[in-house]
């Protein structure tokens, strides 16, 4: 470290500056979708098939309540979405939208037997099908577990993605902390649960690295060359990253205050879940119902999500078909990391291409009934078909 | 994690805490009389509350003001060790680089004990309960006697629109089974909104 190094810093910070200064415009999740299904906050959106016949089993994806679904479409040439679809994938997603005082009584029930439910439906009217792909990201990956659990019978495949599912673990800072909170006292009085108190929690687990180590390490990622197009072109995408990942961390939807008492009551302090006690509306779910095939996808360095929070989901669930895969990145880099593109979607689509053949179709002998079918289903509902 | 020099500061807040609860704090918890004996009562609550609050808040504080200690005094021996003492404008991005990770180290282990856990989750509680006393407060002494709706009314609505969609949407799913059951009568599906397909 010299003089020089230090008048390339004032020149780094003062690129950076700039950039900043001049509010580079950025957009997230620009893969094209239709919205198929409204239902109060939740929405069911459709991407755009981008090859002329996907594979007939479609996906659902049950993103967390927790922040944006938009993750998994960042930016096109970091989006799990895109890829799926590029590996011939027929993708939906569910976006929960940001619920208000309207929605502080919804409970876990009103979510998996509810919303889950009716999206699945939606789908299995739409493509002819008994049975869809459930792939669930993170907190959404509990849900659809329980889904799974209480509508077998409508899931030929589960894939979870980082899903905690085991909550009595002391590798992650929230499970300790978790233990020690009254979830009463702060539901009964805020109702609706700001997402900036739990985004206030995430910022605590490693307070120096997220809140300023980060800031500095944006400038640093600067090039410093003068009059070079190429690197201009490559500091301004540095910062249009960053904004995409700052936006997508801090747009962090308030939660449901019933459905927030009872995750954190049931799993994370009770641990109910894993020990087949848990209960929605009365009805016990009971993971041994989980029969269908299951691919359980972690991340080697997750501090939210520690692997042993989902490793368990295999031994207790009843399926012969189940397979675990664990790549050496961390929580969010699974989406957008540069392994995210090469080695995690790559992985699960090499899994689910085989499952993804309609049931007593793997001959392909009842295709054509199955077409036969959707045709007779949509003539009866009145449906326009395309 | 070695013992900072907090402790003193501990010991004067409890001993100011156990004369206050021996003292004031009695005063105020005791039993009101007249008209006024229950908005009083409620009112003097807030003391109790409050002080419950501070307390739990000090604790936090002299904790968080403990680990800041101690990373400063590992921060320290680092110094003398990897940078031999030597802080200069040349080694400014060492200094930081070894700032943030040894600040980040001794967080963790604080924020990763059993104690903070507890002491969070008292703080947090005996912070809910200070603002739900405060808006039971405002609603009482200055929102219902000049007429105008509270959280409380508004959340009894919320509860009242929740449990009428509920029950919507469980009779629309039956009329959607037996419309099924007699596919002669076709019809949209209430409560599902289908958009074309484009």
């Amino acid at each position: 470290m010299n003089e020089l190094d230090l008048l390339e810093d004032y020149k780094k910070f003062k690129q950076g500056a700039e950039l900043f200064l001049n509010s580079p415009d950025f957009s997230v999740g620009t893969t094209p979708s239709e919205i198929i299904y409204c239902e109060d906050k939740m929405k069911l959106v459709h991407y755009i098939p981008t090859v002329e016949k996907p594979h007939a089993v479609p996906i659902l994806i049950v993103y967390a309540l927790v922040n944006r679904y938009y993750i998994l479409d960042l930016q096109p040439d970091k989006s799990v979405i895109k890829k799926l679809l590029d590996e011939g994938f027929d993708v939906y997603i569910i976006d929960w939208g940001y619920p208000t005082g309207m929605d502080r009584y919804l409970t876990i029930d009103d979510y998996v037997n509810g919303y889950v439910n009716n999206a699945v439906d939606n789908i299995r009217e739409k493509s002819g099908l008994d049975k869809i792909t459930l792939l669930g990201v993170c907190q959404g990956g509990t849900l659809s577990v329980m889904y799974a659990a209480l509508h077998p019978e409508k899931v030929k495949n589960l894939i979870t993605l980082v899903t905690p599912v085991n909550f009595d673990t002391d590798k992650g800072l929230l499970y300790i902390w978790a233990r020690g909170l009254d979830v009463d006292r702060i539901v009964d009085y805020y109702g609706i649960v700001p997402g900036d108190l739990l985004n206030s929690g995430f910022l605590l687990t490693d307070p120096f690295r997220l809140m300023i180590d980060k800031y500095v390490g944006i400038f640093e990622r600067i090039e410093c060359k003068p009059n070079d197009t190429a690197c201009s072109l490559r500091n301004e995408e540095t910062v249009k990253n960053f904004l995409r990942m700052e936006k997508w961390i801090f747009d962090s939807p308030d939660q449901a205050g019933e459905t927030f008492r009872q995750f954190m009551k049931d799993c994370y302090q009770k641990n109910l879940l894993i020990k087949n006690k848990m209960e929605l509306n009365g009805k016990k779910v009971n993971l041994k119902k989980i029969s269908m095939p299951l691919l359980n996808v972690m991340a080697e360095f997750d501090h939210l999500v520690p692997n042993d929070a989902s490793v368990p989901l295999n031994g207790a669930v009843s399926s012969s078909d189940k397979e675990t895969l664990i790549f050496p990145t961390g929580h969010i880099g699974i989406f957008v990391g540069s392994k995210s593109q090469k080695e995690v979607c790559p992985g699960i689509a090499r899994w689910l291409k085989p499952r993804s053949l309609p049931d007593g179709t793997e001959n392909g002998k009842s295709e054509k009934a199955r077409q036969v079918k959707l045709e007779r289903k949509r003539k009866n509902r009145g449906l326009k078909v395309k | 994690m070695e013992s900072s020099g907090f402790e003193s500061t501990r010991k004067f807040f409890d001993i100011w805490l156990k004369n206050y609860e021996a003292t004031y704090g009695r005063l105020m918890d005791m039993p009101a009389l007249g008209p006024a004996r229950e908005k009083s009562e409620k009112l003097m609550k807030e003391f109790s509350i409050g002080v419950n609050l501070y307390a739990a808040g000090m604790d936090s504080n002299i904790n968080f003001q403990s680990v800041f200690m101690e990373a400063m005094r590992r921060m320290r021996e680092k110094m003398a060790t990897e940078m031999e003492g030597e802080i200069s404008p040349e080694k400014y991005k060492e200094f930081y680089k070894i700032w943030v990770e040894t600040y980040s180290e001794t967080f963790k282990e604080f924020l990763s004990s059993g104690h903070f856990a507890s002491d969070m989750g008292k703080f947090m509680s005996y912070f809910m309960e200070f603002q739900k006393h405060n808006r039971e407060m405002l609603e009482e002494n200055y929102l219902k006697p000049m007429n105008l709706p509270t959280k409380t009314d508004i959340d009894e609505i919320n509860k009242e629109l929740y449990s009428l969609k509920k029950t919507v949407k469980e009779l629309t799913g039956k009329i959607k089974e037996l419309s099924l059951m007699n596919p002669s009568k076709k019809g949209e599906d209430p409560g599902v909104h289908q958009t074309e397909e484009k």
